[in-house]
């Protein structure tokens, strides 16, 4: 079965998806939470640089981080000190690009929901004896679950369905870097247009799900805490 | 718990805050003052969520341990004391009961009251399965008072606490605050801009305007100073505390102590021993020289008279007479004063028509 060229591809994409998720919730988490309450000045500049890949064409994106990625590149040099491995096209230089490429889709929405919260509210768990971290785990993961549902399936979804940024650094290696959506491509350039059907309909009705799944979560929460805050 | 606090901060829109104060182990502190006074921010200084700026002088000393200096800040957390505010700020995710659980899992170390305890005291336990937002204004109050007194702290801040409230739910939450001193020996900062309030709770009290004390000294004190009653007209009236020494249902009065003398009030339910505070408006007390005989007013007490306002245009004023350890005020006509040659240190007679007690004013 994993001689399935399309089920490599099906595995490394939620792979990837995966590991950019998680590192996303734990770099992501704190640098939401951080833009959410800072008065620091230098909010103006972190913030259109965590949103830029929203707007910039995943290409350019992709091209920059091709350079740094190369063995004498910034981050290509620094990893491969640390690590004694190349990052461009390789899965881990994949993880890395979809980080930053996924990034303003996880932090936004997180961002939104931690500036709901009161301070109030966090005040009165402090006078309660909760120190910080308590007050973050009980009271404001559950007042902003809704954003964290959010966030992590938008960041999921971005990072399958991402085309261009991994062309750029990634390239097409079956089994390290080759992605459904590269996999499709693929299809199509050579006219295999049914196995192009099946990955684009499955991506399709999988996008679909997800969204389903998160309005309705959403849903049930509000209707849950209707006019509680 | 006793609190210490020297406050010297200064707020870029100009207003300052620059006062000394002390909060006892025990009784009820308050801090009175109009709405933007400063009462609030000093309640969260002393709570330790806020701090001030570089340039702000704050030193606040908890039972010989330091909350902050200039090289020293205890936060909130680790303070052991509880807030509570006019917008109760129960969490929304939890149940009543939940919000009570918080607390208990991080009780410090203080009194260990179970939580079936304070929520029966406070009539709280059919609520308990419910969700924060089914609850009206006063059940969401006593909710939070239920979960500051659950999570152990050592002195209760409370900030207008009863602000959001209409008057039926004031009057019923007001003999809950009462009783923490009485029954729990827990000290009470409590900041208000509401007369009735404070004269019903305050053991000492903090005039603030400002940013700055103007006054402080006993409720009693405070109540009946000339100065601070001198532009109130009809409303002034003086607060004494009695206690219960007998009931009369007969006549449907219950006999007070005063002192060494006696006060009659309208029949209480309250047991023998127990204190209640009075309210005597100023404009219900007559003096006499010599004893009224055959006269209607049940009330009449000895006094002397320790201070008269000064005369001025309007034809009456007040007078400030001490009977026992407690003063009364009277407003007599400047007509009487010139009659009766009322001077300090004369010993007169004190007729008070009316007596009310704190919880049946409106």
């Amino acid at each position: 079965m994993l001689a399935n060229p399309d089920l490599i591809a099906l595995w490394i994409t939620l792979k990837l998806a995966l590991t950019t998720s998680l590192i996303l919730m734990i770099i992501g988490t704190p640098l939401a939470w951080w833009l959410a309450r800072t008065r620091h000045f230098s909010r103006v500049l972190i913030e259109p640089i965590v949103a830029l890949p929203i707007v910039l064409p995943p290409t350019v994106l992709g091209f920059y981080l091709l350079l740094a990625f190369a063995p004498d590149g910034a981050i290509g040099q620094g990893w491969w000190l640390l690590t004694g491995e190349y990052l461009a096209f390789t899965f881990s230089g994949l993880v890395i690009g979809s980080i930053i490429y996924s990034l303003p889709f996880y932090v936004q929405p997180l961002q939104v929901a931690f500036e709901n919260i009161q301070q109030a509210q966090l005040d009165a768990a402090a006078t309660l004896g909760a120190a910080p971290l308590d007050r973050f785990w009980s009271v404001v993961v559950p007042l902003s679950r809704r954003g964290f549902v959010t966030a992590i399936c938008l960041a999921f979804a971005h990072t399958i369905g991402e085309f261009g940024i991994v062309l750029m650094i990634g390239g097409n290696i079956p089994g390290e870097t080759r992605v459904l959506s590269i996999a499709l491509f693929d299809h199509v350039e050579s006219l295999e247009y049914g196995a192009a059907h099946v990955l684009a309909m499955g991506l399709l009705i999988f996008s679909f799900l997800l969204l389903l799944l998160v309005y309705s979560i959403n849903r049930h929460w509000q209707m849950r805490f209707a006019g509680a805050h | 718990m006793q609190i210490a606090a020297e406050i010297q901060l200064q707020r870029g829109s100009g207003f300052t805050l620059a006062l000394n104060l002390t909060v006892n182990s025990t009784g009820v502190t308050a801090l009175y003052g109009a709405s933007g006074s400063g009462k609030s921010t000093i309640l969260r200084l002393l709570a330790g969520l806020e701090r001030g700026a570089k340039n702000d002088h704050i030193n606040i000393i908890s039972d010989n341990k330091i909350w902050q200096n200039s090289h020293q800040f205890v936060p909130a957390h680790a303070r052991g004391v509880g807030y509570v505010s006019q917008q109760a700020q129960l969490f929304p995710h939890l149940s009543v009961r939940g919000n009570l659980e918080y607390a208990v899992r991080r009780r410090r170390s203080g009194t260990s009251m179970p939580l079936t305890e304070v929520s029966h005291w406070l009539g709280i336990n059919h609520l308990l399965e419910m969700s924060t937002r089914q609850l009206s204004g006063g059940e969401t109050q006593r909710v939070a008072i239920a979960r500051v007194l659950l999570s152990g702290a050592q002195c209760l801040l409370m900030d207008e606490p009863l602000g959001a409230l209409d008057h039926a739910a004031r009057l019923q939450i007001l003999p809950y605050i009462d009783a923490l001193r009485r029954r729990l020996d827990i000290p009470v900062v409590y900041v208000s801009h509401a007369l009735d309030e404070i004269t019903y709770l305050a053991d000492k009290v903090y005039l603030i305007d400002q940013g700055h004390i103007t006054n402080q000294g006993s409720v009693f004190d405070l109540a009946s100073s000339l100065s601070i009653n001198s532009h109130l007209g009809d409303a002034v009236a003086a607060v004494v505390e009695g206690q219960v020494v007998e009931h009369d249902p007969h006549y449907g009065l219950t006999r007070l102590r005063l002192g060494d003398q006696s006060l009659y009030v309208s029949l209480r339910s309250e047991p023998k021993g127990s204190t209640l505070r009075l309210r005597i408006p100023a404009r219900d007390v007559s003096l006499a020289l010599k004893i009224p005989s055959e006269t209607s007013i049940l009330n009449v007490l000895t006094g002397v008279v320790s201070e008269i306002e000064s005369v001025g245009e309007q034809p009456g004023l007040l007078i400030r007479i001490k009977v026992g350890e407690h003063y009364i005020l009277s407003r007599i006509t400047r007509k009487s004063l010139a009659q009766l040659g009322l001077q300090p240190g004369m010993s007169v007679f004190v007729q008070i028509k009316t007596v009310a007690l704190l919880t049946d004013q409106t």
